[in-house]
């Protein structure tokens, strides 16, 4: 039997999990795009020109990240504003978990129950997924490679997704910046990143020096 | 968890659905003297519900959001039943258990709550139909208040298994018919409220929810005296209009006719010396209070 | 890597807990750390494992034969090990206390075997569906009708389905490890599974075994509720409106789906504690077949038998290979056909009337016609080495003494 990918769908009326048809997740400082396990840096590159040759690339920001509930999450939150401007993304968040009653307004939410309907409604052919509990997204997922054709990004906190087409894993605000650098590396364009504490004034990254300045364990 | 932390980030609060917003702004959260006033001036904690329209335990429900003390630190159990169709609408976390094991997962929850957060309030508090308390759920609903474990329960009590259809319940009238009684029970509503005091709750009140300044004071009693005194127990009269055939305008009036002086839901209040001192303890730092603003 | 801790459970490492034992890295607590020697009850040896656990809330009831046990880590209870304890009033109440208390962000630890293990069974789907890393441990004993206190591993099959991981300890030392280890797995971000580890009572409960002991100054870091796939419910996370055990039905094709997806997520993270079950239990299974003609497949106290049975077959000068099966949730597919490759004959012993383990065996191996389902022992029958020898010479068709004549 062929190894299975992780490819977009549309797959099935019940999409299987790709844990169950032998897809394993990534170790720390790697990724993986269709199921195949690749460095993250590749995977960077990948997602980025992912989002710059879609048509209606959506980031989709979930609790963890649109509560202000700690540094951390302040962080991120800055970090997806950055990414998402420089794409640019459209920003459809998930602001809860519950099915939408009586219906979601698919403009405006996404939501795990029934994510397909915003992604069929906003024509996402690239969407990322960032800040969700795992379990919801893992939902999302499924639903989403079930039903549409949409290529997912999973930006993970945690282990990853192997029911995305492409995830990260040990996601921080660092990682999310490095995956804007990369956008704007292969844009051609330069990055506004707001200061860190202390600092005078907004600085203008180009691709290398925010590299560097994210190697040194700063942004 | 504190009211400050509820908020959005900046650079999303532009594309918060509008319902969120209002959670941050409207919202009663960490409000002292928070109550059913608030219901329609500020944010809801119940965002929307599949209820029936008039539906008394929709009402209930609103109720006693608005007048949980702390909900900003208050974790619901409730049990499959109607009110199962509102819960996952509810800002406030809450876990649905099974069916009749209500009680016993509160009595977990409170625990682990206590463990983890030594000495700061984390409120728990018990809703269900009265098949779940009385019938299913007897032995857990009971031993929970034998062992002195800290929360409240509320009974929704419309006198039958309304969610499927209308069964014969324990809080049942006798001889009232309904399905699984096709001649009519052949046995007396239990006397639940008799047994909640006997099994040590320290506060039990016995009522309908046809007036909502009433259902605020013994949720917020009920819900204080849980956190220091011992177990609480509110049975709310909360009539199926579908079941017993009225019509959505009717619920009001019915509540009204059954808690009439003789009637079987009149007011009926059990509290124990202690819990009535610490009310009284309460009230007087109330008024000590306004007495420094004044 | 398998097996990893969060950021916050890293920062504690080395730190002290207020009974002064010091939070350790699990692999160095299991791998690395020195041993002592003690002669156990396999209760007791629960008992030492809970000690070094940092479980937050047990629930008890009595049920033999792991009451000792129970009772046990109520004294760890009272010395301050546990940080909350309580009888329930049933199996299927406390199981629900354990729910409620690991919604709420405690680890969880709990016992039960056979009538009790039937009572709780409509919590442990609940459980996996709400993702909740619950540690019960099942000392097997009979399942009613008729009533038998007796070790009997019947109980086992009902758990094949819930979803739950499923481990099948052989001796006291694997018990007091894997306890431990369980908690591991079970907690990691991608997994976040409740686990049943199970052992055949009065076997292992009641007899004394030597066994080696990490240090009782040294416990594993807590479990960290934040690092977790679903919301922990305590109220000090944002207000988002959402259930661990919601319905999400309405009468649509996509909440049917949304309820099948999500269980299919339950299936999947149970798959994806093969990597994590790997480095902890040293496989799946433990493959000392050797590639012989004719195999033992078994698991439990099964195993301990199979090994006298392989000795005296070899007094005969017959070579029999033994295949140790540990983790049966997630079931190890690959590592057993490898490991039977070879075979022509393979005995599956089992404690139980049904054979399910013979079943699991025969729906995963190829050329399943090689599987001869037995000896079956039941009811609290031991299952002497001799029965196994017997089920193998008759097979084979070699000269072999009737046990069952005996006596005449």
């Amino acid at each position: 039997m062929e190894k299975y990918r992780v490819l977009p769908g549309p797959e099935a009326f019940f999409t299987p999990s790709a844990a169950r048809m032998g897809i394993v997740l990534p170790e720390p400082g790697y990724a993986h795009i269709y199921g195949d396990i690749v460095t993250d840096e590749e995977a960077m590159e990948f997602a980025a020109r992912k989002f710059l040759e879609a048509r209606n690339p959506t980031i989709h920001p979930g609790p963890l990240v649109l509560w202000n509930w700690n540094e951390k999450a302040a962080k991120k939150a800055k970090a997806i504003k950055i990414l998402a401007d420089v794409i640019p993304a459209r920003l459809i968040p998930m602001a809860d978990y519950r099915p939408k009653y009586p219906k979601i307004n698919p403009d405006v939410e996404i939501n795990p129950n029934h994510p397909n309907l915003t992604i069929w409604h906003n024509k996402e052919d690239v969407c990322m997924f960032v800040g969700v509990h795992c379990h919801q997204a893992n939902l999302s997922l499924k639903i989403i490679r079930g039903g549409t054709s949409c290529f997912t990004i999973a930006m993970c906190a945690q282990a990853g997704h192997e029911d995305a087409n492409l995830t990260f894993r040990d996601a921080t605000a660092e990682k999310i910046l490095r995956l804007a650098g990369w956008v704007s590396k292969l844009k051609g364009v330069s990055l506004n990143v707001p200061p860190d504490e202390g600092q005078p004034s907004n600085v203008r990254y180009n691709s290398e020096n925010l590299f560097a300045k994210l190697a040194d364990g700063g942004g | 968890m504190s009211k400050e932390k509820i908020q959005i980030c900046p650079e999303f609060y532009d594309i918060m659905p509008p319902e969120y917003r209002d959670l941050v702004e409207q919202a009663t959260f960490g409000k002292e003297d928070r109550g059913w006033k608030d219901i329609g001036q500020s944010k809801e904690l119940i965002e929307e519900h599949s209820l029936c329209a008039g539906c008394p335990e929709s009402m209930a429900f609103r109720y006693i959001l608005a007048s949980l003390p702390n909900p900003e630190d208050t974790v619901m159990v409730g049990s499959t039943g109607c009110t199962s169709l509102v819960f996952p609408h509810v800002a406030v976390h809450n876990i649905h258990s099974l069916f009749g094991n209500q009680n016993a997962v509160a009595s977990g929850l409170k625990r682990a709550l206590s463990v983890r957060f030594p000495g700061k309030v984390k409120d728990v508090v018990v809703l269900a139909g009265d098949g779940a308390t009385v019938d299913i759920g007897l032995d857990m609903t009971l031993q929970s208040w034998f062992r002195q474990e800290k929360f409240t329960t509320i009974c929704f009590d419309n006198e039958l298994y309304a969610n499927t259809g209308g069964q014969e319940s324990g809080l049942m009238q006798k001889g009232f018919v309904a399905k699984m009684a096709p001649v009519g029970k052949q046995f007396e509503k239990v006397s639940l409220p008799e047994i909640a005091r006997e099994s040590g709750c320290c506060y039990v009140v016995h009522c309908t929810v046809s007036k909502p300044n009433l259902v605020e004071k013994v949720v917020r009693n009920a819900v204080l005296l849980a956190r220091e005194v011992g177990p609480t127990y509110l049975q709310l009269y909360t009539p199926c209009i579908l079941e017993i055939g009225k019509d959505s305008m009717e619920g009001l009036q019915e509540m009204r006719d059954a808690e009439r002086p003789g009637e079987r839901f009149r007011y009926k209040e059990y509290i124990t010396d202690t819990a009535k001192q610490f009310l009284a303890g309460i009230d007087a730092q109330k008024k000590e209070k306004v007495a420094v603003l004044v | 890597m398998a097996n990893e801790l969060s950021e916050t459970q890293r920062s504690l490492i080395g730190t002290k807990n207020k009974k002064g034992q010091t939070y350790t890295d699990p692999n160095a607590l299991f791998f690395d750390a020195p041993r002592t020697t003690a002669f156990y009850t396999g209760s007791e040896v629960i008992k030492e494992a809970i000690r070094r656990a940092s479980v937050d809330v047990m629930v008890a009831y009595p049920i033999t034969p792991q009451s000792e046990a129970a009772a046990l880590i109520g004294e760890l209870y009272a010395e301050g090990y546990v940080a909350d304890y309580m009888r329930g009033e049933s199996e299927f109440a406390v199981m629900s206390q354990c729910a409620g208390a690991a919604f709420g962000g405690a680890r969880v630890f709990t016992t039960t075997a056979g009538p009790g293990t039937m009572r709780a069974f409509e919590n442990f789907p609940m459980w996996v569906g709400s993702r909740l890393p619950i540690e019960m441990i099942v000392t097997c004993r009979g399942i009613n009708s008729p009533l038998s206190i007796q070790p009997d591993t019947l109980e086992i099959y009902f758990l094949l389905g819930t979803g739950m991981l499923v481990w099948h300890a052989e001796t006291a030392q694997e018990f007091f490890d894997w306890i431990l280890k369980g908690y591991i797995v079970a907690e990691q971000p991608d997994v976040h599974l409740p686990i049943a580890v199970c052992c055949d009572g009065f076997f292992v409960t009641h007899t004394k075994d030597t066994v080696l002991l990490t240090p009782s100054d040294l416990c594993l870091p807590p479990y960290d509720p934040y690092r977790s796939p679903v919301p922990c419910m305590d109220m000090e996370v944002p207000p988002v409106r959402m259930m661990r055990d919601p319905f999400v039905m309405k009468s649509n094709y996509i909440s049917y789906m949304t309820h099948a997806s999500w269980q299919e997520e339950t299936r999947a993270a149970c798959e994806r504690s093969r990597k994590h079950t790997i480095p902890m239990l040293g496989g799946l299974i433990d493959d000392e077949g050797d590639d012989a003609e004719i195999l033992l497949v078994a698991s439990g106290t099964a195993v301990s038998q199979s090994r006298e049975a392989i000795r005296l077959l070899e007094d005969e000068g017959i070579r029999v290979g033994l295949v140790k099966i540990k983790s049966l949730r997630p079931f190890p597919f690959h590592e057993l056909r490898e490991a039977t490759k070879h075979a022509k004959y393979i005995f599956v012993p089992e404690f139980n009337v049904i054979g399910w383990l013979a079943t699991e065996l025969k729906a995963a191996l190829p050329d399943n016609h090689r599987i001869i389902d037995g000896p079956h022992v039941a009811g609290g029958m031991t299952m002497p080495a001799e029965v196994i020898v017997e089920t193998i010479q008759k097979t084979l068709g070699i000269g072999a003494m009737s046990l069952a004549g005996r006596g005449s």
